[in-house]
């Protein structure tokens, strides 16, 4: 079969049908990416992919990170695919060039990395650890901290981690007991046990450069007294150059249900008393500069899902092309009619057209949210700037939260295409479902997501992103209309969406002046029912482009895939939407039974 | 030393399943991804080396439409400090012939000290760089798989011989070399290379400005022409061996080692 990460042909069509990214070219911070740029760098990111970062795949899930006496190992191949990452200055793509990024539209840093992603997520993982490291370095770090770092971090010389988990302070990062003790001479003692390091320890390159969490002695309690600090794992001179190892000890890696090749770290920082850092940022400020890198986190494991349930649909549509399967449900009497092509079969069909619409509504969320982002560098206009900014606020629980709910349900499907072979080893779909899992854990559990929508993202500026969000949601439903192939879909969605507004509404004012707990117990829903909205908004949104292309008359190839766009949109309305409609009608409803409950109730006793 | 590389845009293999077209003389092309001929790549990426060894500029060149830009742009992008596209209408459908005919008219409108070519190209012809070199009167060397630079104009090239072993021959420039994949580990395009060019112009020079009369190439100037294209049909003899990875590999070493291919 023919390797297919990615579908190119969507991603063209996000980038330039949906979102005309090239216009982004006529400002002169983006001037170098015109089409011609911008196509070549997709392709050349797809070449990597298949031929450098592919085989990190199995390498990393069989091999994986192995741990013996303090040291992690990762698998040869992780070594070439670095090397090929930092030659081709892949790493740290939307930066400014001026400290050492490219300065490419982050749009198209997003193309680029779904085909690196979707090739190794465990061993991209290492890169965009890196690239986060350096960006608080860039935003927080004094002249002589970035001397000393940020080119380093993003040129991929030395890798970066964020050091947040302890073994009691997880989703309660307030919790955390790593101390840290001016020396005097600038620099800070750290002392204390840091959990779920992703990357914290490997051999892939010479110095690791660890963001790390902890409380300066006599700080408040809770969130308001930690700081964040710089701590190498090599120490790094004022010329420089590499001094002594630092008091890093990694203690363990984690037994995992998948993405093996990256490690997750357990680390000892002090345990000899020896653990120095520079404070980065303002003492007392470190979580809400560490938010900086847990939004670009969030985003990154939004993309994570994403990735990997394209290429899970990929694999299984191949799969369902090629696989013969039984006699059409319409000839199952006559014993001499030829077995078919599994996708031929209804139930294969349902499967791969409910993948199909989260792949393509996740893509365009995704790429949408980075298009935000280039607008917000953009905008000269602070009102402009505000409201791109709130749509990425808001919408970055529902790409991290709902996106990797949905990723993990789309690879769980493409492994029931394949049947029983897509529980076994040999076929790729098994390991991407393991791989996919932790989306919805890390980088803040999707309860956390949901919790973030509800508490600070709803009520964020007097509401006016979400508002925003109805407003660009109503403009697409006003384009659909204009349009005769989806005015009929426009129709379906639009009542969704203003039982959302209500909604929304509804969940504002539960948490603000009703029942916290209320409002918390249907938290998840809401994100989940956001999700849903900005699903049909999305293929709608698809939908009428491709209703105006098929209007203008398109090549065969074309054709098809334009078709595909408008059935998307149609499964959505007639087959999704009122399950959609159904979960809004429940948060409606009120329901306290979460809560009424006793504990001794859940049974078990 | 002046280098040219002559580049084909190909369907990418790895990304596309070939189907016959329905007047069954050709492939359906409409749906196809395309890249630079794998063959090609490892030339240009011979000729930058060498460049870079030596001194000297490389400039790569493609026979084709107006799509074949892209992947001289890539190429460039790769590090080639030139770009030269040959396109007319009158160009579609040459044979080998055809092709080596216009690639010797650039070469004649520069001052190239040797010219590299990919063995083959998707067609599997492998002819352009001998005909080339004939029609130039050039030394060539073909299936290279090695370049040294003696002196200014000797090279000492190694070729692939049948059954794994190796010839070192001395070569005066100019010359013409059909490349073997192999011979290095071409470098990937990065994106420092992309910015570089994207808004580069690249010359494109038509039968007129080659000074190639029309009709002696393309259909009208071919001599050999394709009549059928097809897949041909399973014959006898082919086994097909089923079960998991692990039986399928110990039966395929099973049958290598029955049939004297494994010792």
């Amino acid at each position: 079969m023919a390797q297919i990460l990615a579908d190119r042909r969507d991603i063209d069509f996000v980038l330039h049908e949906q979102l005309g990214v090239e216009s982004l070219a006529k400002d002169e911070r983006f001037a170098d990416f015109n089409r011609k740029a911008i196509d070549l760098i997709v392709s050349e990111a797809r070449n990597l992919a298949m031929k450098e970062i592919l085989p990190t795949q199995v390498d990393g899930d069989r091999i994986g990170a192995r741990f013996e006496a303090g040291k992690v190992t990762v698998p040869e191949s992780y070594h070439k695919a670095w090397k090929a990452l930092r030659d081709g200055e892949w790493m740290a793509m939307n930066e400014d060039p001026e400290v050492g990024g490219q300065g490419m539209p982050r749009v198209v840093a997003n193309a680029a990395s779904e085909y690196l992603m979707a090739a190794g997520v465990a061993f991209l993982m290492h890169s965009g650890l890196t690239h986060g490291a350096g960006k608080l370095i860039e935003t927080f770090g004094n002249d002589k901290q970035k001397k000393l770092f940020l080119k380093k971090l993003y040129s991929g010389q030395w890798a970066g981690t964020m050091l947040l988990t302890e073994p009691d302070a997880g989703s309660d990062v307030g919790a955390l007991t790593t101390t840290a003790t001016p020396n005097g001479d600038g620099t800070y003692s750290i002392v204390g046990n840091k959990i779920f390091i992703s990357g914290g320890e490997h051999d892939m390159t010479e110095n690791i450069i660890h963001p790390v969490l902890a409380r300066i002695e006599g700080a408040p309690a809770g969130t308001g007294g930690i700081s964040l600090f710089l701590v190498p794992k090599i120490w790094v001179n004022d010329d420089g150059s590499l001094g002594e190892p630092n008091d890093i000890v990694c203690t363990g890696i984690e037994e995992k249900m998948g993405i093996h090749g990256n490690a997750t770290c357990a680390l000892s920082l002090g345990s000899k008393g020896k653990c120095r850092g520079t404070l980065l940022g303002e003492a007392n400020k470190g979580m809400s500069a560490m938010f900086l890198m847990m939004n670009d986190a969030r985003l990154m494991v939004g993309n994570q899902g994403m990735t990997l349930a394209s290429a899970a649909y990929m694999y299984a549509l191949n799969y369902a092309r090629t696989r013969i399967q039984g006699r059409s449900l319409l000839k199952m009497r006559d014993k001499n009619a030829p077995a078919i092509p599994i996708i031929q079969h209804p139930d294969v069909r349902r499967m791969l057209l409910t993948m199909k619409v989260y792949v393509e509504a996740l893509r365009s969320l995704s790429y949408y949210i980075a298009y935000c982002n280039d607008r917000v560098a953009l905008a000269a206009d602070p009102e402009e700037k505000d409201r791109f900014q709130g749509l990425i606020d808001f919408l970055i629980p529902i790409t991290k939260g709902f996106g990797t709910e949905r990723s993990f349900d789309v690879c769980s499907t493409a492994m029931q295409v394949y049947g029983g072979y897509g529980y076994i080893r040999d076929y790729p779909v098994e390991q991407l479902l393991r791989d996919v899992r932790i989306s919805a854990i890390y980088e803040g559990t999707n309860g956390i997501q949901a919790l973030d929508l509800l508490g600070r993202k709803l009520g964020q500026n007097g509401g006016k992103p979400i508002r925003d969000l109805f407003e660009e949601i109503h403009a697409t439903l006003t384009a659909a209309r204009g349009v005769d192939r989806t005015a009929p879909l426009a129709e379906k969605m639009e009542p969704l969406v203003l039982r959302l507004e209500e909604v929304a509404r509804h969940m504002g004012v539960t948490a603000m002046y009703g029942d916290l707990l209320n409002a918390a117990a249907h938290a998840h829903p809401f994100m989940m029912a956001c999700g849903e909205v900005v699903t049909g908004w999305m293929a709608l949104w698809r939908a009428q482009i491709a209703a105006e292309a098929l209007g203008k008359g398109a090549k065969d190839k074309d054709a098809a895939f334009y078709e595909g766009q408008i059935k998307s949109a149609e499964f959505f309305a007639q087959t999704l939407l009122p399950v959609a409609m159904g979960h809004l009608e429940a948060i409606l409803s009120g329901s306290t039974t979460a809560n009424d409950i006793l504990e001794d109730s859940f049974g078990g006793k | 030393m002046e280098i040219l590389v002559c580049i084909k845009r190909v369907p990418d293999s790895a990304e596309n399943e070939i189907v016959v077209d329905d007047g069954g003389r050709d492939i359906r092309r409409d749906d196809l991804t395309y890249s630079v001929n794998e063959w090609d790549n490892y030339a240009v990426e011979e000729a930058i080396a060498i460049a870079e060894r030596e001194g000297g500029n490389v400039t790569v060149v493609s026979v084709g439409s107006s799509e074949a830009e892209e992947v001289v742009r890539r190429e460039m992008a790769m590090g080639a400090g030139q770009g030269l596209l040959l396109q007319d209408d009158a160009f579609d459908n040459s044979d080998g012939r055809g092709i080596a005919s216009i690639l010797k008219a650039a070469v004649t409108k520069g001052s190239y000290d040797l010219v590299l070519t990919g063995a083959q190209a998707d067609d599997g012809a492998a002819q352009v760089g001998g005909m080339l070199a004939a029609m130039l009167d050039w030394p060539y060397a073909s299936l290279v798989n090695k370049v040294e630079v003696s002196d200014g104009k000797t090279l000492r090239i190694g070729r692939e011989i049948e059954g794994g072993a190796q010839e070192i021959n001395e070569i005066q420039t100019p010359c013409v070399l059909s490349v073997q994949t192999g011979i290095n580990e071409p470098r990937y395009v990065g994106i420092r290379g992309i910015r570089k060019v994207a808004s580069v112009e690249i010359p494109v020079l038509d039968a007129a400005a080659l000074g190639i009369q029309a009709g002696s190439v393309g259909p009208s100037g071919a001599r050999v022409s394709r009549v059928d294209y097809f897949v041909p049909a399973t014959g006898k003899g082919a086994e097909l061996i089923e079960g998991t990875t692990k039986e399928i590999a110990a039966k395929l070493v099973h049958l290598l080692k029955a049939k004297g291919g494994l010792k």
